[in-house]
């Protein structure tokens, strides 16, 4: 009853007009997610209304310290911009998104192209500081053991404890001496010293000696204490805390195997590379770095842009480059192999080397620098996406020669993409593909 | 949820709010505003939230749609965007609903708010139009409908899904009504003359069978009262969709494979749901009004009249600042600056007509003749109006016995030592001819200087009529005898008679436009991408009447329920130079053949670009021409189809004089 319900059905309504997520891979706006947080566009839940055009009725702005010139683009139209209803907390805005994180994105893809990829746990040794669980014997104060070293002086004072109320009566026996209450008291258990009973002796005033018959008879008429009331009675004074009883907590040392991934997505940025290419690249790439990001406990990402040259890039830069010069794939591997070793020793990472370009090459660079670089790049894989809209040039022979020079590796593979229809596929081809 | 839960959860915050509450109602009537009563409520923020999602109320009929908005406040409170501070209704009394957890700052800064919401809601008329009718018990007849609504879901004999679809269908046109008509009034749509049949006419005209005959044949007649009485129905468009759909409405009934009648409960929902409309209308129609009316008077109570207290006040200014500068066009900021204006220009108006009245100044020589440096000094209120503090109260009682300005009896009170809490409320000593004073705008220092720019065309106008243009010998005799409660008399006028659109078609001015830094946007065809395309004043004004001009939507009206004699409902888009969204009424015509039964359309023009045409003005670094189309869309229940417009129908619904366009004949980039 109530709103509780209501939200219950919009949930409904909304769960069932969720893009799918293979068809948002495809043709979706990717713009909108990022790297943590991926936003799948929900079919407008909202109810239709006869409304104006969004591009044709244009708005109204206001410019922030100044009025803009005539001319200057303003972006998207701002929010806020008017439309919403009067209800008040019902805001405008067309489109509602799903949120899931990487986590949900890789478990939802495993489950649409029925991928089965473990994470492998890399030899690395993280040290991790655990609880402070391990001592030492020195260290600074405020790690102190406290409680062990008080625990450790009251066994010292329960083993050195001994009812001396119960002594004292014992050397009221007629006719004994320090000597013999001593080693009365020794048979008995009682862990009293020679010195304490000469010094208690002498206090023992004249009137009570000989007070009893003989031990037999004081330890009929005298109750014992125990320690326990003794101490309840007395309170506890006097714990001998010694040195040797001191210890110091220090963190736990605890060595942990990460699961690691880097991933180094390599693009041609050279002049042939035009926008529909450039963006199936973003495409095939951005899911597959979403993917990863995942599945691994720790994902670190390494763009590079190539022409005939090749550099590394920001994220934000790398779907957007686009430059003049010819093509030499070599440059970029030659690069992620200088990167990858100096910051991501294979033994400590696993490594995705992901390169896309329309296959064009410089005359004999494929067979002769970048294969040889390929077999060099320890990885989990090494892929290279084929993207060709408009059909293969006569040149664009590079996928081609990868394929059949590196027919012996498990961890290659190549995809093509030729539209947004291809990219699926060539995720789950290059997902499906790893070396044992 | 009752009232009386709200109240226990949260007893201790109430008492707090006790004072605030009461001295808030005190110090808005002092300043001459005249609110309904305002329950006070404090909820906790769960209910907050529910709250909003219902639009204000605490029951709603049940829908999908409240736990939409639900979900979007929650999404905007996780990035601390949509803070709600402030929930009032519209109803007599008043509610307003105040969140258990917001500092006691944010609590007073709603409640001065809430209080100048009241008083709008009391005087506006566009308000009026809907209270004025019925006894105003909003919370009621909502509530009224939440339990009707809520009874047929339940209902074992009517399915519940068909409830859902059905609010859906009507919730699609709940903006199509005639909002400036009162709900009655707009059901009966305007008078319609069903012409007489001629053969009645030539009846009566007494004219032999022969002749008749001869000059008319049947089948001529015949045409001609089908065009005539087709012409008739076209000429009374009905705004009110929604109130012709429940006279005329069916549904398709899938057994008897047929149109047959709505239900009872169809037609008992459709007009629930019609009412709400018209009661929200209002809102809607004044948002920018409302909401700057609002915000300017609590920045003043708050702020000015010390309503926050001094430990108090960073918090307000920083809530103050967050609410009016959310990004892009905001209807608070708006409406409060066009409300500050239209105080500035009254104000202005005054004092220039008083000067103009001062011997050796005309509008010619006004500039050169006036010191305003020394006017400033001379409005400058009176020092004991002005710094009112309980160790002050001696300049007050030295004034006049009979000055206007005092509030004696409470000043004798305070004075003989009662408890009046002057410092935290200096108000309470003053009169609203001594606040009007102590406010006066033209005084404060952001508006110094706004006198001095006064246009000499201005001037000129004022003084075009003006007789005893030498009444005053000095400039400090004019100003003495400068009015200063025409700011505030003018904008309570303006309070009561106008919406949105009356509002920002008369005052929306260069000098404002210019001050503030608007400018209208389109998009480019040939960049695609919106950019500045005007700082005019009049293109900034057309853009926001566009904007909020019927709700901001298209004008959608009811041309014929019989088209081409097939029972088909004709919808028209008067259009206005701006197209429609297709895709959405693709959507909408769906559900609206869930309330007619059998084929719908509309008839609307579409702009269309020549890619051609595109590339050659991006050469040129022009726009593009479109080209306008009439197209009828008609939908009939299975699919869409897409028809060239008849001739006579897009004549009808053509822009004539009206031009939303503000884009400049040549990109200056």
């Amino acid at each position: 009853m109530g709103l509780r319900e209501d939200i219950e059905r919009f949930r409904e309504v909304g769960e069932d007009r969720r893009e799918d997520l293979s068809e948002f891979i495809s043709y979706g706006d990717l713009g909108g997610s990022g790297p943590n947080s991926i936003k799948i566009p929900i079919k407008v839940v909202d109810l239709p209304k006869f409304e104006y055009d969004r591009l044709d009725q244009g708005g109204v702005g206001q410019g922030k310290g100044g009025t803009p010139d005539v001319g200057q683009p303003v972006g998207q139209p701002q929010p806020g911009d008017g439309d919403e209803d009067g209800d008040p907390g019902e805001e405008g805005g067309e489109h509602e998104y799903y949120q899931m994180d990487p986590e949900e994105f890789a478990q939802e893809l495993d489950e649409e192209l029925g991928l089965d990829l473990e994470p492998k746990g890399k030899e690395v040794i993280e040290e991790i500081e655990g609880d402070f669980t391990d001592v030492t014997r020195s260290g600074p104060h405020s790690t102190l053991d406290f409680e062990r070293l008080f625990k450790e002086g009251l066994k010292r004072k329960l083993a050195m404890d001994f009812d001396d109320d119960f002594v004292r009566e014992a050397m009221k026996v007629e006719g004994q001496d320090a000597q013999s209450v001593y080693r009365w008291c020794r048979e008995r258990n009682i862990l009293v010293s020679l010195p304490w009973i000469e010094d208690a002796w002498t206090k023992i005033p004249d009137d009570e000696r000989g007070k009893w018959a003989s031990f037999e008879e004081m330890e009929e008429n005298v109750e014992r204490s125990t320690t326990l009331q003794r101490i309840r009675r007395d309170g506890l004074r006097d714990v001998p805390f010694r040195r040797e009883d001191e210890r110091y907590r220090h963190p736990e040392i605890i060595e942990e195997k990460e699961k690691n991934v880097v991933v180094v997505n390599i693009r041609d940025v050279s002049g042939s590379m035009r926008e529909k290419k450039r963006e199936l690249v973003e495409r095939t790439f951005t899911p597959l770095d979403w993917y990863l990001t995942g599945k691994y406990d720790n994902a670190e990402f390494v763009y590079i842009a190539h022409d005939a040259e090749a550099w590394q890039v920001d994220r934000d830069e790398f779907f957007g480059i686009r430059s003049g010069g010819g093509t030499r794939i070599s440059s970029a591997y030659a690069l992620a192999k200088e990167i990858l070793d100096e910051q991501y020793p294979w033994a400590e990472w696993n490594r995705y080397v992901f390169a896309a370009g329309d296959s064009e090459n410089s005359s004999n660079d494929t067979t002769e620098n970048v294969v040889p670089l390929m077999r060099e790049i320890d990885a989990n894989l090494h892929a290279y996406v084929e993207t060709q809209p408009g059909g293969t040039a006569i040149n664009a022979t590079h996928a081609e020669e990868v394929e059949k020079a590196l027919d012996d590796q498990d961890n290659v593979v190549v995809a093509h993409v030729s539209s947004p229809e291809d990219v699926i596929d060539a995720i789950y081809t290059i997902l499906s593909t790893e070396a044992e | 949820m009752t009232m009386r839960r709200f109240r226990q959860i949260a007893q201790k915050a109430a008492e707090q709010l006790e004072e605030p509450v009461r001295e808030a109602g005190n110090l808005a009537r002092k300043l001459g505003l005249d609110p309904y009563p305002v329950n006070y409520w404090v909820v906790d923020y769960e209910d907050m939230n529910q709250l909003i999602a219902y639009g204000g109320f605490q029951r709603r009929y049940p829908h999908w749609r409240w736990g939409m908005s639900y979900d979007r406040q929650q999404k905007q409170d996780q990035f601390g965007m949509g803070k709600a501070f402030e929930i009032v209704n519209n109803d007599n009394p008043s509610h307003a609903f105040l969140q258990e957890s917001n500092s006691l700052a944010d609590q007073k800064a709603v409640i001065t708010h809430v209080e100048a919401h009241a008083d709008f809601f009391a005087n506006n008329e566009w308000f009026g139009m809907f209270a004025g009718e019925t006894d105003l018990d909003a919370a009621a007849m909502l509530e009224r409908h939440a339990e009707t609504i809520q009874g047929y879901t339940d209902d074992p004999e009517i399915d519940r899904e068909d409830v859902e679809r059905f609010i859906d269908a009507v919730l699609c046109l709940e903006d199509n009504i005639d909002q400036h008509r009162t709900i009655t009034d707009a059901a009966s749509g305007r008078e319609r003359v069903q012409p007489e049949d001629l053969r009645k006419r030539l009846d009566d005209m007494d004219i032999s069978q022969d002749v008749r005959q001869q000059v008319f044949d049947e089948e001529w007649l015949d045409r001609l009262a089908e065009t005539e009485a087709e012409a008739a129905r076209l000429d009374a468009p009905r705004r009110d969709v929604l109130a012709y759909l429940r006279d005329h409405g069916t549904y398709y009934d899938e057994e008897e494979g047929k149109a047959v009648e709505m239900e009872e409960w169809q037609k008992d929902v459709l007009d629930m749901l019609r009412t709400e409309s018209y009661y929200f209308a209002a809102q809607k129609m004044t948002k920018v009004m409302n909401e700057g009316w609002a915000a300017y008077w609590e920045s003043l109570m708050m702020g000015e009249e010390r309503f926050a207290g001094t430990d108090e006040f960073l918090t307000y200014a920083d809530h103050q600042a967050r609410v009016l500068g959310s990004p892009g066009l905001n209807p608070y900021k708006l409406g409060k600056e066009l409300w500050e204006y239209i105080e500035n220009t009254t104000n202005r108006r005054e004092v220039a007509d008083k000067l103009l009245r001062v011997k050796g100044v005309s509008w010619r020589n006004f500039h050169d003749a006036i010191d305003f440096e020394e006017v400033q000094e001379l409005l400058a209120p009176d020092p004991a109006i002005d710094g009112v503090r309980s160790d002050t109260l001696d300049l007050l009682a030295e004034l006049d016995e009979d000055d206007p300005r005092v509030d004696w009896e409470t000043l004798d009170r305070a004075l003989s030592g009662e408890e009046v809490d002057v410092d935290a409320y200096p108000w309470k000593v003053l009169t609203y001819e001594g606040l009007v004073e102590r406010h006066f705008s033209l005084v404060k220092p952001q508006n110094r200087g706004f006198l001095g720019r006064v246009r000499r065309s201005e001037l000129e106008r004022l003084s075009r009529y003006m007789f005893d243009d030498e009444m005053y010998d000095t400039v400090e005799e004019a100003v003495a005898d400068v009015d200063y409660s025409a700011g505030w008399d003018r904008m309570r006028e303006i309070r009561e008679s106008h919406n949105d659109v009356t509002f920002i078609d008369a005052f929306l001015t260069q000098e404002f436009v210019k001050d503030n830094h608007y400018f209208t946007y389109e998009f480019t065809q040939s960049t695609g991408e919106f950019r500045v395309a005007s700082v005019d004043y009049e293109d900034v004004k057309k853009k926001l009447l566009l904007q909020f001009t019927n709700f901001g939507k298209p004008t959608i009206v009811v041309f014929d329920g019989n088209f081409e004699n097939r029972g088909e409902l004709l919808l028209a888009h008067q259009y206005n130079g701006i197209m429609l969204n297709m895709g959405q009424a693709r959507g909408v015509l769906e559900r609206i053949y869930d309330l007619w039964g059998r084929p719908v359309n509309i008839a609307t023009i579409v702009k269309e670009y020549d890619d051609h045409d595109v590339e050659v003005a991006r050469r040129r670094n022009r726009e593009p021409t479109p080209i306008e189309t009439g197209k009828r869309l008609r939908y009939d229940g299975e699919e869409f189809e897409l028809f060239d417009l008849e001739a006579d129908i897009e004549e009808r619904i053509q822009a004539t004089d009206v031009d939303y366009d503000t884009k400049p004949e040549e990109w200056l980039s």
